[in-house]
């Protein structure tokens, strides 16, 4: 059991002496003075990196941290009663197909192992001008640098639902929401999944490999209509309905019905009654940006904590990354939170790398978003917006019966893939030939067809590439599709960075787009950090600072190409390499002079 | 020039690491793993570190079938992640 002090209570000094002994043992250990008879006097425990959150994006980032940096100070504060697990796996452990031990996401004892000191407290508010942290019981913890990884959390059903309190409504989102719903698996016929997104589609599927009689309810008309089109939503609805599930469209949930404190059934917008021993709920999740709205200096923030390329927010030495992190989508310009795993662990990488003062590290972009996730006999692959309606942009889609591919294609560029079939190409590989900028014009049938071998593709691509320099002997150039205009978007809406709160849309700020803008420069955005403008001389006089080293334009965000021009040749340095020649001294003038002369005889 | 390149790059290989959700399909599926070994354990004997003698010889008795690929969720590879570890264990004179 944790205890902690607080100056109000009321106890008498034996008491206070005792629990402050019992906090100084245990493995926390926090350091503090009693001023006897007035309050408590706390003397800052302090960190040079210190992480709030143990998921996977805030461990990835203080063991990345510990390797860049091995005399660092680093410490973890969370308030999880757990170590780092791998949270997609959960559903496959609900279902039995994993055990608990098997969750984790490191190897037991990696904290200990990298001298990351973990402490059980909350965080309550962050002072950035003391460079600490208030945790709960009034303790306080200073840090050189902070990042913020606090996750996210479900949305859940609206509080005011009848019945949301029953037993066996289930919100699915950590550890413990598992391990009760496998305890209570085993007893249940039917259940009720809310929600339609592919939290919810896979909740659905696990279900139904449990042998569970499933009700699905969907508020919208499709299902993940952020990431799929009609045709793709029918598709994947229609197989979940073959695999035993009963989906109900447009359908809400206005009331729980229960008898005896535990749940029997929900009652529809439609007035149906479905009867049922669980009701799961999967409604997503919104970032926990609690830290932002208690921090001593205002913390840009809207659906997420607002990060540039570094992780870094506008708060000087705090940093975000994980589910809360919102960052820029390359593509549409407006910053976006990516709950995903990959997302996590590269966001904890970089804000790693930034904290460790490693810049040249963390310069470039998580790319666009990519999913993929099996439904049964289905798999399904996003990668970029294959929505999105970009200005100049060729839809290419192919149809089969069990088959379905929709392309976006500017010019002989990818920006946007959506794949769902018996089989899916290397989603990794597309992400890759989108962040890229490969030109696709060989390979756009195959691509559709969804017959595509990456493998072999970028290896081809790679080995001309190479060639290409070798005789050339100019770099590539890589023109990611990136910070395209929508259809019908006229010039953005600016957004004063330095103005807060922000503009509800999240828009980046204004752009001049041309017809079809393939690269943004880094001249056209400002930064989101006003305490940039007191850095250094670099950044005086100028009214919105670049975060990168040079303001000129850069070629691409993902692969930083070297400081020298991109069309230098790559042999002028040798061709322009002044010569200098060491001078002789005047004992080797006349040992070389010997040698000659004995060469001559010879 | 038509060189391919039939395993993946390192590049491409840290990446589809870092893409692993550690739901354990893949070992689940695999018929060549003959003792407990955990995800975690061989994501980070794959790229880096040490390998342990469990590691080692799950890796010497893969044989590329490709079983591991199809139930992944995620669409990553794990045959070409298992290739790696191979020529890890070769460079490490291990490969017997």
């Amino acid at each position: 059991m944790v205890l902690y002090y607080q100056p109000e209570h009321n106890l008498c000094e034996h008491a206070k002496e005792s629990i402050v002994q019992s906090q100084m043992y245990r493995d926390v250990s926090f350091a503090f003075k009693v001023v006897r008879g007035v309050n408590m006097q706390h003397t800052v425990e302090h960190a040079d990196m210190v992480i709030v959150g143990n998921g996977i994006a805030g461990l990835t980032a203080a063991v990345e941290a510990r390797r860049l940096a091995p005399g660092a100070r680093i410490a973890i504060i969370t308030d999880q009663c757990h170590p780092t697990i791998n949270t997609p796996a959960l559903k496959q452990f609900a279902i039995g197909k994993l055990t608990q031990e098997q969750l984790l996401a490191y190897p037991v004892g990696t904290e200990r192992a990298r001298r990351v000191r973990v402490i059980n407290a909350r965080v309550e508010e962050i002072n950035a001008h003391g460079k600490y942290l208030g945790l709960r019981g009034g303790l306080t913890f200073g840090y050189g640098s902070l990042l913020i990884a606090t996750g996210s959390r479900p949305n859940g059903l609206p509080l005011h639902l009848p019945g949301r309190d029953f037993d066996g409504v289930l919100t699915l989102h950590c550890l413990q929401d598992y391990l009760d719903l496998r305890r209570r698996l085993y007893g249940v016929d039917s259940a009720v999944v809310i929600g339609g997104g592919a939290h919810a589609s896979e909740t659905v599927m696990g279900l139904l490999h449990h042998g569970v009689d499933v009700h699905w309810l969907i508020r919208g008309e499709t299902f993940l209509s952020q990431m799929l089109d009609a045709t793709a939503s029918s598709m994947v609805l229609e197989n979940v309905r073959n695999a035993g599930a009963k989906i109900a469209m447009k359908t809400e949930v206005i009331g729980i019905v229960g008898r005896m404190g535990s749940v029997v059934g929900v009652i529809t917008n439609d007035n149906k009654m479905i009867p049922c021993q669980l009701v799961l709920v999967c409604t997503g999740t919104s970032p926990v940006t609690t830290l932002a709205q208690r921090c001593t200096t205002p913390m840009m923030h809207g659906d997420g904590i607002f990060v540039d390329e570094h992780s870094r927010t506008n708060v000087r030495d705090i940093y975000a990354a994980g589910d809360v992190a919102a960052r820029k989508n390359p593509q549409t310009g407006k910053y976006e939170t990516q709950a995903q795993w990959y997302a996590a662990v590269l966001q904890g990488r970089s804000a790693a790398a930034a904290m460790t003062g490693q810049q040249e590290l963390t310069a470039h972009s998580m790319g666009v978003p990519w999913h993929a996730t099996h439904l049964g006999e289905l798999l399904m692959l996003t990668v970029g917006n294959p929505l999105h309606k970009f200005a100049g942009a060729t839809i290419l889609t192919d149809r089969s019966k069990k088959k379905y591919c929709r392309m976006i294609i500017i010019g002989d560029r990818l920006a946007g893939y959506l794949s769902i079939g018996a089989s899916q190409p290397d989603g990794l590989a597309i992400k890759s030939i989108i962040d890229e900028g490969l030109s696709i014009h060989r390979v756009k049938k195959t691509l559709l067809k969804g017959k595509f071998d990456a493998r072999k593709y970028l290896s081809q691509w790679r080995s001309e590439e190479a060639l290409d320099m070798i005789t050339s002997g100019e770099i590539p150039v890589v023109k990611p599709v990136y910070f395209l205009p929508s259809v019908g978007s006229d010039e953005r809406r600016a957004m004063d960075f330095n103005a807060y709160p922000v503009t509800p849309d999240q828009s980046f700020p204004a752009v001049a787009y041309k017809s079809i803008r393939i690269l943004s420069t880094c001249a056209d955005q400002p930064t989101i950090h006003g305490w940039e403008h007191d850095v250094g001389p670099s950044t005086a006089g100028a009214q919105f600072i670049v975060p990168f080293a040079s303001a000129k334009e850069v070629e691409s965000f993902l692969l930083p190409l070297p400081s020298r021009p991109v069309a230098r040749s790559l042999w002028s340095y040798s061709e322009k390499m002044p010569v200098v020649k060491a001078r002789i001294s005047s004992s080797q003038r006349t040992e070389k002079k010997q040698s000659e002369k004995a060469n001559f005889l010879l | 020039m038509k060189s391919v390149l039939l395993h993946k790059t390192a590049p491409q290989i840290a990446q589809e690491l870092h893409a692993c959700i550690g739901c354990n399909e893949c070992l689940l599926a695999c018929p060549a793993v003959a003792e407990p070994i955990s995800i975690d354990v061989l994501n980070r004997e794959t790229f880096t570190g040490a390998i342990s003698a469990p590691v080692a010889r799950f890796a010497r008795s893969c044989y590329q079938c490709g079983a591991c690929v199809a139930p992944c969720p995620v669409g990553l590879h794990r045959d070409a992640m298992m290739m790696w570890l191979k020529v890890r264990l070769l460079r490490s004179g291990r490969g017997e």
